[in-house]
């Protein structure tokens, strides 16, 4: 998993983000990202990668006595 | 007295909502810091208009004495350019709410530098390397901008603190100090009117003595957010006003904390909301508080309460001997941005133009980097050295600038101040994520300090050009240690013409001949003495110069420190280029 800094221009992305759930009710915010999310995970396809993401996605969600990193 | 300053007026509720970016000064408190005053002098045209006299006309006015347009006073004088400087009060900052801006980035300091009063601000001003932001009792992640330094060539920090009247005292000194100075500072002028034509404005100025008129060809309007031009001109502006509310603090501790800037974007200590503190001058530090966005102005502004925020800061009871309040104020945030910042005879300069949240300390950057832009352009059309139509570029270079500062800040009050749903989701996903993997951290906006900005499409500028160029280090002939900006005060106010390497057969001539025909000044630039061969040349012995304007075989550089244009050969590629730098292409 790529942990250090990808992206291109993150200020951009984070704001297209933002600007995509504007005006949504929460549902329709959820299922937009459920899509991106699939979206995504196809554009990196590796099974090795996709675990590693999912397992830092859920990591990061635990208290810091728990986290293993 | 400072229109920014209310007079026993009773606290309203709504104020805050009202409050104009940087300028609530409504409910300011605490001890205040000194300021020194000016004298005012009865212009002569008081006199003159009694006497029946013909009514004066100035080739270029400033009004307001502010970062912006003193700088713009600094630069003038420094090319030898008359002018005059109205300012509305008499002195700097505005009294009893004199801090503002506290932190000049490099680019800023750099123009200090050629403007002479960088030792100033760098000897009274604050440096500091570590930043840490927090959420909740979390670090989020920290960095130490000494590591970073080795990719910066420039002779200035990456940027200083200090408090923003001891930069405009500095720089009005600086005017007094010069002898023969081209500048006529007039303090306590204050425009009441304005009216122009296809060739001049007519002001309307009020003083203690009495009101004069005069006559202006160039009207520099530098008198800050509130400027009365904006309807005078009927500019268009862009605006959005959000709900960010904010109350600053500036204290002086007996025992101070480290020398670190801290952020917390979630502090536990202020319900949750965003708090910034910083190191200024004498020892005094900002602290920002996040406020609710029905936060009442007044309330939140009393020393008690800001004691009490204190407290809870520092997690214990802080007894009233330890520190000093030194200055509060609230504040609303907001941008706007004029679509022409040139209205006929009128440029506007500094928050005139345009107005940012602070984050990332791009108001007062910007402000000065406008009128060091429009200073040297202002000088070549007055001396005749380019065409008016070089003052268009004023409009296509900093009004870019300006969009972009406004898109950047926009962006951190978006995360710093974000819509409840999916917009703060993804900022706490954002926070959780951060605290392990370095990437995440790109996306905890706290503010994205002010750096020089791009000119992608302006008609003075060519397509390999339109970037800053750093003050970088050099040597003269004889060894002694310069820099960039040294040579360009040599050029006082022409184009650099820069040529790298050795000059084979007649090209020496030919570049010198350029020279004459164009104005411009030209400098060889070699790594060892034994390749010079023009009669000015400087050392770049590490090549950072050259690396700096892309290792091309030239490069003009302007007063501004910006890059022109750049080339691989001497030839009639060259030529064209002088021509777009000075605004005189065909």
């Amino acid at each position: 998993m790529k942990s250090a800094l990808n992206f291109e221009d993150a200020d951009q992305f984070y704001e297209s983000l933002l600007d995509a759930h504007q005006g949504l009710s929460r549902d329709q915010s959820e299922a937009l990202n459920a899509r991106l999310v699939l979206i995504l995970a196809n554009a990196l396809g590796g099974t090795e990668q996709l675990a590693a993401c999912l397992a830092a996605a859920v990591q990061a969600d635990k208290p810091p006595h728990l986290q293993q990193i | 007295m400072p229109r920014n300053v209310a007079t026993n007026s009773r606290p309203d509720k709504k104020a805050y909502q009202q409050t104009k970016a940087a300028s609530g000064y409504a409910f300011s408190s605490g001890s205040g810091y000194p300021l020194p005053h000016y004298p005012f002098v009865e212009p002569p045209e008081l006199a003159h208009a009694l006497a029946g006299g013909e009514r004066k006309r100035h080739n270029i006015v400033i009004v307001g004495g502010g970062l912006a347009g003193l700088t713009l006073a600094c630069a003038l004088n420094q090319y030898g350019v008359r002018a005059l400087l109205l300012d509305e009060d008499n002195t700097v900052g505005v009294k009893g709410a004199s801090s503002r801006g506290i932190c000049y980035a490099q680019k800023t300091l750099e123009i200090f530098k050629r403007l002479g009063i960088y030792d100033r601000i760098a000897a009274k001003g604050v440096q500091w390397s570590v930043g840490r932001t927090f959420a909740g009792n979390d670090e989020v992640y920290s960095f130490d901008l000494r590591q970073q330094s080795t990719h910066n060539l420039s002779a200035q920090p990456p940027f200083i603190n200090i408090q923003q009247f001891y930069v405009e005292g500095f720089l009005v000194e600086q005017l007094y100090a010069t002898k023969n100075s081209s500048i006529d500072l007039r303090w306590s002028n204050r425009i009441t009117a304005f009216e122009q034509n296809a060739n001049f404005a007519t002001l309307r100025i009020a003083t203690p003595a009495g009101d004069y008129k005069i006559e202006a060809t160039h009207v520099i309007d530098c008198s800050g957010a509130r400027s009365p031009f904006r309807a005078w001109v009927a500019a268009s502006v862009t605006a959005k006003k959000g709900d960010d509310r904010w109350c600053i603090a500036d204290v002086r501790f007996k025992n101070p904390p480290p020398v670190e800037r801290h952020t917390w974007i979630e502090a536990p200590f202020n319900e949750g909301r965003a708090v910034w503190q910083h190191l200024m001058a004498d020892g005094v530090w900002r602290i920002d508080y996040q406020m609710r966005p029905d936060a009442d102005p007044e309330e939140v502004s009393r020393e008690d309460v800001v004691r009490e925020r204190i407290n809870r800061q520092l997690g214990r009871h802080v007894a009233h001997d330890e520190y000093e309040i030194v200055w509060v104020g609230p504040y609303a945030y907001r941008s706007e941005c004029l679509d022409q910042l040139r209205h006929g005879r009128v440029f506007f300069v500094g928050d005139a133009a345009h107005v940012v949240s602070p984050f990332g300390a791009r108001g007062g950057n910007s402000g000065i980097q406008d009128a060091d832009n429009l200073a040297w352009k202002l000088a070549a059309v007055v001396h005749n050295r380019a065409p008016p139509k070089l003052l268009d570029s004023y409009q296509e270079e900093r009004h870019e600038a300006a969009t972009h500062n406004v898109l950047v800040t926009n962006r951190t009050t978006r995360f710093l101040r974000p819509a409840d749903g999916a917009e703060r989701i993804f900022r706490s996903a954002a926070i959780s994520l951060a605290k392990h993997h370095a990437f995440a951290r790109q996306l905890v906006n706290t503010g994205r300090m002010s750096s020089p900005n791009l000119y992608s499409r302006s008609s003075a500028c060519h397509s390999s050009g339109g970037r800053a160029l750093q003050n970088v280090a050099l040597s003269w002939a004889d060894g002694s240690p310069g820099d960039v900006a040294n040579l360009l005060v040599w050029a006082q106010g022409h184009l650099l013409l820069l040529v790298f390497g050795p000059l084979r057969g007649n090209e020496a001539r030919r570049v010198r001949k350029l020279a004459q025909l164009t104005g411009l000044r030209s400098v060889q630039v070699v790594r060892q003495t034994f390749a010079a061969n023009a009669k000015e040349y400087v050392l770049d012995t590490q090549g950072h110069l050259a690396e700096c304007t892309g290792n091309a075989r030239w490069a003009i550089v302007r007063p501004d420190s910006y890059i022109a244009a750049t080339g691989a050969q001497l030839n009639i590629s060259l030529t064209r280029a002088i021509d777009t730098a000075r605004g005189a292409a065909a």
